[in-house]
């Protein structure tokens, strides 16, 4: 910070009320990111006065990174500079709510699990299944563009959001899309904030197209010897009609990531020890409908398992569901927890490819004796998690080799590969953002756009954008 | 425009693949809108590497270049607003990959929309969107307006079921936005580009989703004596979570037009009828279609009429995309607006759309995707009597003043183009509409691409003021 | 190059409001047809030529809005505007599809009467067009005539000696040689008066329309066709004085020696006197059947115009709707139909054949991709635009090839002409049929 940082929390004082800025490190702590802290912290509760804030870091080349719950910001390479936080856990409001309609429109700062609620009173639903739910918001869910198992049938944020309003880099607030289900006046500009990290703008408003609850659902639950044969089950559930709700393949061993003290708060409900147990891989989808519907899935995927070569299989309902739901949602948290330096590899493939990347995957993890677990979901996205035990400087190389010939491994199938959480020291060495990207001078363009002077959680995204 | 400008066409593209003589132009004054503009131009590339050859020739010279498929938009998105080469792709028009396995394909952007689901249909698969003119709109065309049809209500347009592209940027440059995989890293710029109109880039190849088609489909007509008891039914099913594939209204009136032509069996003493379809397992679609059927007699439906078989179901849709056709012969020239409310609005929209029409003394008819509040009123006028098309644009605008009162949006899937770019004010601020001209500006930094459409501005030419007539009528939804 | 382009509508009535109609006052395009077309678009891609070649001038729409031009005065009828009209098919694909119901067909031809009118075409084309269509057409004993020189030329050789020096190559004429018919030993002319009795009970007296050209080509056809119709009860009476159809002059634009031939057709045909005037070429029909179109309504010939046309129908129609009564013998094959365009996309009749087919037992229909696009026939298309024909003939032979049918199946004499060409050609190895010939080879015979 340069040397009008003594003046910088009055200034904030004096835009959001001096209740309203933090400037005691101890407290900044909690607003580290990759352990860099800010030199204050700013909660506004107005749209004005993010508008404000943001202008006048603009002036003084402060650079800005607005937070929620603080529950991702691990996500990214380390801030190039980080002088503000935003809190924007006072931006709470529901907006708008038109159950009828089956529309809302609500602030960043509004908790998931608030929102869902609010929702559930109306036996409707946001499919925005995304880890920490109990505590993120829906900006920092959207911002860091994290996904959920509903994304089998429901897509991610991009398919059902409907508009956002936000505040861009130069304190300018705009908004694009509306309210209304269907839409196409003007560019979609908030697509290209989901996942963005906040570098285009601060997000203040997102309007969202809401769903009917789901009527009672259940999952199927099916293990295989290899990796191969689950993954003949999914290829064979998806050349049917069957339209299953969620889809995941596990990895043998992660039993332990589920049964920690951790684990057992989020899912009270043990799942069988036939299933979790073992050295199995572990298929799951999660099918929902009328009574005769469930029949019918059940019947299928029996079937299909059959044919598939399982080992044993079995439908959860009630609480057990809900306790397999909540461990497929929170893998993320639940492997990080695991241990201190677990390295997720977000790889994404073309369906049919999952089980020859994971083939590759694995080779690289085992060649180094580096415990490994996975979580893969039908569409092709893969959680593969180097669960490194410490992160000694010869542990760091191990990973650094293995996920880098992973990620070669995947660039050559045209997948695509990160690595969006790792321990912080790592991060200058391991390619955080995977292979360079043939259209990075496009996404420039659009940086330069929205935040000419860089001031909005600069460093931190693709390219060190 | 330059004569060594065309010169330079013909040699990269042949003499065959440019057009430039008056008479050839007029063919390329019109789509399928109410606008009217004519290009200097018109070009025929097979490949992406022509592509890049003529914007580099329009580079050279400063011409603007405009792409255009089939010419079926109906907001005068493909139209040579400020002259210039028209960038014409039916010749590119070539299914290059088929992945039924992935479930994605990878096309040309002149593929026409249905060509490709009829290329996969007996794999089990289709290409989702389905804009009426999809027997005859292309997929680059379809990419650009970011296109919806009838069964967008419950499987989106076409952003939804696009993963990535090739364009090639105004400047030239040749870029590849996005991948076939899931979450490609960086900004979603798919996301961006598809719905653009055709003002960042001129896309060359695109992969697309297949989604598989259900096991069972259940249409249905409900048939209605009011339309406030029509409206409300559609309100009622949304609000109790059931998600029809398909929801379609068309009121009295139009049913009479369409049942003289197209005698699809809709009662003509009715005030409205509802098109609903689900689909999905067979189990699932049945219940659904009982629950659909309890919801309109609920709302006094005098009947409730199940499509038995194929060919029941393909006769009561023919009543449904007929319909602009069979107004048409009512009227040579009408106009047609795209307007979105929130489904909740629909009795009172309804009932003020009746109003105005009766206070500029117009017949309008109403055909729309009542799931998605997606409004078409079509407004009937004779183009040969003056001032009657400015009464019609003026009625028009007062609904789609309507719409935004309401909570809505003044385009659900026709685009803005250069028919709505004057309205763009009513729904975004200038604040908004300079992030997205900047936006433009990234990738369009002198307005060489498709200048004139979108926003209520101009970069070069002096703006255009003056609203053409349609020379026949327009069109559809 | 224009400056500028007018940018509104003002302008482009300001354009053309100083000009006059390019059209006469007579056989034009109205503004009340043409201007129902609301240029969507959506008939392009089922037209043929379109799909070719890409240009709005050779589209539905592209060709519509060029007459809408001519009649506004801001388009002459010169060589552009000839050759986009010229090259339509006349298929009226784009019919079937049109959401506003625009006739295309009538005001297609009568943009071709314009031309006839306004425009002096070259020298050979003149001399060639006025042979067929105002020389040789009308008059059935030319026609023997010159299929009897033609025959001679096929029987004795000497037309692979043509093809051997290359004379066809020289005169362009080599592609178009496959697709010359092979002219019958026995015409059909001897049975013009005849009458021949239905089998067993009577259920329908019928009126036969043997065709011009078909009389020396497919005179096996128009036998098979009465077998057919008299094995299911039908009284066939040939009637002695009908003439051609007129159909190839109509479409050609030769407006009044199609009026006259139909005038002809009327005084032949006492239309009173039968269930039905049957006909087993779908081009005839769709002109037979809009022979109203021809005539203006103050005209006194529109009266019997209609009386005439009311009592048409094509044989796939007449007999699906009458029902087969005719025992037929299972014929194990697998076949293909083509829809032929003046049937599918003229008369609107897509069913009919298809419900024949499937009454023959054990005959197996595979429906192949695109069966209602043009073969590329089209009258005498293929032998005024050879290039865009073969084309289209090639896209067609992939499709039916792709069915694995032994026999393609189709509804009018000039598609089996080019569909023969085609198997040739393509090397396919099919047999190429009328739906009546299917039914006849299946009529078990006493």
């Amino acid at each position: 910070m340069n040397t009008a940082s003594a003046t910088v929390p009055s200034r904030l004082a004096d835009i959001v009320g001096p209740s309203n800025v933090v400037a005691d490190p101890a407290q900044l702590a909690a607003f580290a990111i990759d352990d860099k802290k800010p030199s204050v912290s700013v909660s506004p509760q107005l749209i004005a006065e993010i508008v404000e804030i943001v202008k006048f870091a603009r002036k003084e080349k402060l650079a800005i990174i607005a937070t929620g719950a603080r529950t991702k910001l691990g996500i990214g390479l380390p801030p190039r500079q980080y002088d503000i936080a935003l809190n924007m856990t006072r931006l709470d409001r529901l907006v708008s709510y038109d159950p009828g309609d089956l529309t809302l429109s609500a602030e960043a700062g509004i908790p998931l699990h608030k929102l869902s609620a609010i929702l559930g009173e109306h036996h409707q639903f946001l499919p925005l299944a995304a880890p920490y739910f109990d505590r993120t918001t829906i900006g920092g869910t959207i911002a860091s563009g994290v996904d959920g198992p509903l994304r089998q049938l429901y897509g991610t944020a991009r398919d059902y959001l409907l508009g956002m309003e936000f505040v861009t880099g130069e304190g300018v607030v705009a908004k694009s899309g509306g309210r209304v289900v269907k839409n196409v006046t003007g560019y979609d500009i908030h697509k290209v904030m989901i996942g963005a990290l906040g570098t285009l703008g601060v997000i203040t408003r997102i309007n969202f197209k809401t769903f009917p609850r789901l009527l009672s659902s259940r999952a199927f639950v099916s293990t295989f010897q290899t990796l191969e044969r689950a993954c003949g089950m999914r290829n064979r559930v998806s050349q049917s009609h069957l339209a299953p709700v969620t889809m995941e393949i596990f990895s043998p061993g992660v039993a332990n990531l589920f049964s920690t003290e951790t684990a057992s708060r989020i899912a009270p409900n043990s799942i069988p020890e036939n299933i979790l147990g073992g050295s199995r891989w572990i298929f799951t989808s999660g099918f929902a409908g009328n009574p005769n519907a469930l029949a019918r899935y059940e019947n299928d995927l029996r079937k299909m398992a059959e044919e598939c070569g399982a080992v044993d299989a079995a439908v959860l309902e009630g609480p057990q569901l809900a306790s397999a739901f909540a461990l497929k949602r929170e893998f993320i948290p639940l492997a990080l927890s695991f241990s201190s330096a677990a390295t997720i590899l977000k790889i994404s493939v073309l369906p049919r490819q999952i089980a020859e990347a994971l083939t590759a995957a694995t080779r690289e993890a085992e060649s180094r004796h580096l415990p490994w677990v996975v979580m893969a979901r039908g569409v092709g996205m893969i959680y593969f998690t180097i669960l490194a035990g410490e992160s000694s400087e010869a542990t760091k190389q191990q990973v650094v080799q293995a996920s880098d010939n992973i990620l070669l491994a995947c660039a050559a199938l045209g997948g695509n590969a990160t690595i969006p959480w790792c321990p912080t020291a790592w991060k200058n060495t391991l390619r955080v953002w995977g292979p360079p990207r043939a259209d990075f001078a496009q996404m420039l363009k659009l940086k330069k756009a929205f935040d000419p002077d860089a001031i909005l959680s600069p460093g931190r995204f693709v390219g060190g954008i | 425009m330059d004569s060594h400008a065309i010169n330079d066409l013909k040699k990269l593209l042949g003499a065959d693949a440019v057009l430039h003589r008056p008479e050839e132009l007029l063919l390329y004054e019109y789509d399928g809108s109410v606008e009217v503009a004519r290009p200097n131009c018109v070009v025929f590339p097979r490949h992406t590497k022509e592509v890049v050859g003529i914007v580099q020739i329009a580079n050279r010279y400063q011409i603007p270049m405009i792409g255009r498929g089939a010419g079926t938009g109906l907001s005068g998105g493909a139209l040579a607003r400020q002259g210039g080469v028209l960038v014409v792709f039916s010749r590119m028009n070539r299914i290059l990959e088929i992945d039924v396995e992935n479930q994605c394909a990878v096309v040309q952007p002149g593929v026409v929309n249905a060509d490709l689901s009829v290329a996969v249909a007996q794999t089990g698969l289709h290409f989702a969107p389905d804009p009426s003119s999809q027997k005859a709109s292309t997929i680059g065309g379809n990419v650009s307006e970011n296109s919806g049809g009838p069964h967008t209500l419950a499987y989106g347009v076409t952003t939804n079921h696009v993963h990535s592209l090739e364009a090639v940027l105004p400047t030239g440059e040749l870029v590849r936005l996005g991948s076939p995989a899931l979450d490609s890293p960086g900004y979603d710029l798919p996301g961006l580009f598809v719905g653009s109109e055709g003002t960042l880039a001129l896309v060359t190849e695109i992969t697309v989703k297949l989604t598989r088609l259900p096991e069972t489909v259940k249409t249905l007509l409900a048939i209605f004596d009011t339309v406030d008891d029509a409206t409300e039914t559609v309100v009622d099913i949304t609000a109790r979570g059931i998600t029809p594939a398909a929801c379609e209204m068309l009121d009295g009136w139009t049913i009479r037009a369409v049942e003289a032509y197209v005698h699809a069996g809709f009662p003509v003493d009715c005030a409205a009828v509802l098109l609903l379809e689900v689909d999905g397992l067979r189990e699932a679609a049945e219940q659904h279609a009982e629950e659909v059927a309890d919801v309109c007699r609920l709302h006094h439906a005098r009947e409730v009429r199940v499509a038995r078989d194929a060919r029941e179901r393909d006769l009561l849709w023919k009543g449904r995309k007929n319909a602009f056709g069979a107004v048409g012969r009512l009227s040579p020239t009408y106009y047609v607006q795209d307007g979105v409310i929130p489904r909740t609005k629909l009795p009172q929209t309804l009932r003020r759309i009746n109003e105005i029409g009766e206070k500029y003394g117009f017949e309008i008819g109403n055909i729309f995707h009542a799931g998605d509040g997606n409004l078409h009123p079509i407004i009937l006028f004779d183009a040969r009597e003056e001032k009657q098309f400015q009464r019609a644009v003026a009625s028009a605008d007062e609904i789609i003043g309507f719409c935004i009162e309401m909570g809505g949006s003044i385009t659900g899937e026709h685009g803005v183009g250069m028919e709505k770019d004057r309205l763009m004010p009513l729904l975004f601020t200038e604040d908004d509409m300079n992030l997205m001209r900047r936006v433009r500006d990234a990738y369009n930094p002198v307005g060489l691409l498709n200048p004139g459409k979108i926003f209520p501005d101009t970069k070069g030419c002096g703006e255009i003021h003056v609203r053409p007539l349609p020379v026949a009528g327009a069109s559809r939804a | 190059m224009p400056a500028t382009p007018p940018q509104s509508h003002e302008d482009a009535q300001r354009e053309f409001a100083l000009t006059l109609s390019g059209f006469s006052a007579t056989d034009k395009p109205e503004y009340e047809d043409y201007s129902r077309c609301v240029h969507c678009g959506l008939c392009s891609n089922n037209c043929p030529t379109y799909r070719l070649w890409g240009r709005e001038a050779d589209s539905p729409r592209g060709r519509i809005r060029q007459m809408a031009l001519v009649d506004q005065g801001r388009l002459e009828i010169g060589d552009t505007f000839v050759t986009h009209i010229d090259r339509c098919l006349n298929c009226r694909n784009c019919e079937s599809v049109c959401p506003s119901g625009v006739e295309y067909g009538k005001i297609l031809e009568l943009a071709r009467a314009q031309i006839e009118q306004k425009y002096k075409r070259p020298f050979t084309s003149r001399v060639l067009r006025d042979f067929i269509y105002r020389r040789l057409l009308p008059y059935p004993k030319r026609i023997a005539a010159a299929a009897r020189t033609l025959r001679f030329y096929q029987r004795w050789g000497l037309a692979s000696l043509a093809r051997n020096t290359g004379i066809l190559r020289l005169l362009g004429l080599q592609d178009r040689e496959s697709l010359l018919p092979k002219i019958d030993s026995n015409f059909f002319f001897s049975e013009l008066g005849k009458t021949f009795p239905a089998q067993g009970r009577q259920r329908a007296r019928v009126a036969f329309f043997a065709g011009c050209v078909a009389q020396v080509t497919f005179s096996e056809l128009n036998r098979a066709t009465i077998r057919v119709l008299q094995a299911n009860g039908c009284e066939v009476v040939v009637t002695a004085e009908q003439v051609c159809c007129g159909a190839l002059a109509a479409h050609a634009g030769v407006r009044d020696v199609a009026r006259n031939l139909a005038r002809a057709n009327f005084s032949a045909f006492h239309a009173d006197d039968f269930d039905a005037i049957i006909t087993n070429a779908a081009g005839c029909g769709s002109t037979l059947k809009e022979y109203s179109q021809l005539f203006t309504e103050n005209e006194a010939d529109l009266e019997s115009a209609c009386k005439f046309s009311a009592k048409v129908r094509d044989i796939s129609e007449f007999l699906a709707d009458l029902g087969l009564v005719a025992p037929l013998r299972p014929l194990p094959m697998r076949v293909t139909y083509q829809d032929s365009c003046h049937l599918v996309h003229g008369q609107k009749i897509r069913e009919a054949p298809r419900k024949l087919i499937r009454a023959v037992p054990s005959v197996e229909l595979v429906e192949m991709a695109l069966s209602d696009l043009c073969c590329g026939s089209a009258g005498v298309y293929n032998v005024m635009e050879p290039k865009a024909a073969l084309d289209l003939l090639s896209d067609k032979m992939h499709h039916a090839q792709q069915t694995k049918a032994q026999a393609i199946l189709t509804a009018n004499p000039g598609c089996i002409l080019q569909l023969r060409a085609g198997a040739a050609i393509h090397k396919t190895g099919q047999e190429v049929l009328h739906v009546i010939e299917l039914l006849d080879r299946a009529l078990i015979k006493s």
